[in-house]
């Protein structure tokens, strides 16, 4: 009886595994990923030559903008301070540089050892360094992460995935596809989040890795 | 699992390399509905299909045995490994090209045989 309750498991399993993997297939068959929210179909595309255009003079713009406002600092500024401080960044990425270096050598040797199937003892033993070796070099890029988050740099960034998302959403009407939002401000004031984080998360697919 | 790491386990998939071994063999049949501007998340299915396309070829002439599947890091590694390999042997080549030396005059130096 048992068994046939721990088969049965495996199976629904196998099924789930399946269904989230075409869900994949659907994300990679196009350059384009279309989806449905509130009984409505839309779309996120890659930019055209005209909005890559529009895309660098809004960016343009607001690196200006951000340029001006004293209260958001350059990185480079942001690690001065940090510095002046006793939170040194500079020694943060000298150990990440180091850790890399490490978790590298550690991938060729356990490489070799398995070309030359030298065992489980051995592969494992590797594969322990390495996961500890990556578990520090989460720590130290989470603290980096959140020193730097208020850097200009990151304000830019996090500007130019909007505009994206902006740019590359359209809606269907009529059979018909065009572009959601006629301007920035109107995305930008848009009430549904749900939609808006959606197709922020589907273009960041299509143009970030 | 992430979108990511769902991604992998497709073109990991029997089904994924099938279909990639016929789209290499056949004209006419594609991976994608788009022929060029590739997503970036289709960039990254193309070079996990060629990872583990080169895995299997290891494993079928018995290079390797399929425990490398047992974690991901193990196929990372391999790959990491056998190219690194590869560009030791083509900076070998390169450096036994330039030892030819073929001087117009009095002397001609013949490489070095052996």
């Amino acid at each position: 009886m048992e068994n046939r309750l721990n088969e049965a498991q495996r199976i629904i399993k196998e099924m789930e595994k399946e269904t989230e993997l075409s869900k994949v297939e659907e994300l990679i068959k196009d350059n384009k990923i279309s989806f449905e929210h509130d009984k409505k179909q839309y779309r996120v595309r890659l930019l055209n030559l005209s909005e890559k255009e529009e895309l660098d003079t809004l960016r343009r713009k607001k690196f200006g903008q951000l340029l001006k406002d004293k209260d958001i600092l350059l990185e480079k500024d942001l690690i001065e301070d940090y510095k002046q401080r006793g939170i040194d960044i500079a020694d943060l990425d000298e150990q990440l540089k180091k850790l890399n270096a490490q978790d590298i050598d550690f991938q060729l040797k356990l490489g070799e050892a398995i070309a030359k199937n030298e065992g489980d003892t051995i592969f494992n033993n590797y594969r322990e360094q390495i996961e500890s070796v990556r578990n520090q070099k989460k720590e130290i890029n989470a603290q980096k992460t959140l020193l730097l988050q208020f850097s200009l740099e990151n304000a830019l960034l996090n500007y130019v995935a909007q505009v994206i998302t902006y740019l590359s959403l359209d809606v269907c009407e009529n059979n018909n596809w065009k572009r959601m939002f006629s301007n920035l401000e109107e995305f930008q004031t848009y009430h549904d989040e749900q939609l808006i984080n959606k197709a922020g998360q589907y273009s960041m697919y299509l143009q970030y890795l | 699992m992430n979108t990511y790491e769902k991604l992998r386990c497709l073109a990991k998939s029997n089904k994924a390399q099938n279909l990639f071994l016929a789209v290499k063999e056949l004209n006419g049949l594609t991976l994608f509905r788009n022929s060029n501007d590739l997503s970036k998340l289709q960039e990254l299915y193309l070079s996990y299909l060629y990872l583990y396309d080169a895995i299997n070829h290891d494993i079928v002439i018995d290079k390797i045995s399929d425990k490398i599947f047992d974690y991901e890091l193990y196929e990372d590694a391999y790959i990491l490994w056998k190219n690194k390999g590869r560009k030791q042997v083509k900076k070998e080549d390169k450096n036994k090209q330039k030892e030819l030396h073929l001087v117009v005059g009095n002397t001609i130096n013949f490489p070095k045989r052996g």
